[in-house]
């Protein structure tokens, strides 16, 4: 039986997981905060569509 | 053996599950101060105008009910996303609380993230309901806002490397030594960032702003803990142990 810590160690991240979690922070970006940087006309229907998300997780809106 | 795979799929269970019971708190606890808040903008409204929630005073792009299920939705989406970063960083982490159990790390992992990306940013600029912020001020809203989210990922980080580096000392006083710097750390955050930019408009009233704050706490605290509890139990073999335990008694 290894101990915790050693059986952490043991976890090789590979590469892409680096880019797993860009697209993890991505998706995060486009629900909460997307305001018309990345999809222009159409942040705005987002915006609206996640709205009552957006407040309740604390996120700057309107 | 334990592949990064594994665990990038246990953050994504586990974001699900706390992301669902985030949207449950949403559904039965935030929707009410917001349906008040509305109520408030719609007071406002001339009267011959559409009801509704819209910005810019245009037609409405999504009505009522598809908002309260798209943001329940859109709170599922955010737990999955930070599940799967949550999984990332479990998984790159070599000095977090090392010698204690796979749960205990989660779950203080997911406090400590709580504690920096929700509560911390919370303190600094709380949670505002509809019909209060000024839509000319929401991208400098967001920078400060995003500011004090990476500062509080900053000081846990610190937090951590303080705790590596005071390895040598006892552990009562290592404790109390990284929660001195994390206080003074916070207090520099909260002090350094300039004050929120909203007046909160004289027409909504006092009870429905704070019950919506609260429950807004209510809803991060529940996706931010919930992922560390849920991953916790679904990456520590103590719990399939005990589960195999149960089964074997029962043959």
């Amino acid at each position: 039986m290894t101990s915790p810590a050693a059986s952490l160690s043991a976890v090789r991240v590979p590469k892409w997981a680096f880019a797993v979690s860009v697209l993890g922070l991505i998706v995060t970006y486009l629900v909460l905060q997307e305001n018309g940087l990345a999809l222009g006309a159409g942040s705005e229907l987002l915006h609206e569509f996640f709205h009552d998300g957006r407040h309740a997780l604390g996120v700057p809106c309107h | 053996m334990t592949t990064y795979k594994s665990l990038a799929l246990r953050g994504v269970a586990a974001g699900g599950v706390a992301g669902v019971a985030s949207a449950l708190v949403q559904l039965l606890v935030t929707e009410i101060p917001i349906r008040a808040a509305l109520a408030v903008e719609e007071a406002r409204a001339p009267a011959g105008e559409e009801a509704g929630h819209s910005h810019g005073g245009g037609e409405e792009l999504v009505g009522r009910g598809a908002q309260v299920v798209g943001g329940m939705l859109g709170v599922v989406i955010v737990g999955i996303a930070v599940g799967l970063v949550f999984a990332t960083a479990y998984a790159l982490s070599k000095r977090w609380f090392t010698g204690s159990t796979p749960f205990s790390r989660s779950f203080a992992f997911g406090a400590a993230v709580f504690g920096a990306v929700a509560l911390l940013p919370w303190l600094k600029y709380p949670a505002n309901p509809p019909a209060v912020g000024d839509p000319e001020t929401v991208n400098y809203r967001t920078a400060l806002y995003l500011g004090v989210v990476v500062a509080g990922l900053v000081i846990v980080w610190a937090a951590s490397w303080l705790a590596e580096q005071l390895r040598a000392q006892s552990q009562p006083v290592r404790t109390t030594a990284v929660l001195l710097a994390v206080a003074a750390a916070t207090a520099v955050v909260l002090l350094a960032f300039p004050a929120p930019p909203d007046t909160i408009p004289a027409d909504m009233p006092v009870n429905v702003l704070w019950q919506f704050r609260l429950s807004s706490l209510a809803q991060l605290a529940t996706l931010y803990v919930g992922i560390g509890v849920v991953f916790g139990l679904l990456i520590d073999p103590a719990t399939r142990k005990a589960k195999a335990r149960v089964t074997e008694a029962s043959v």
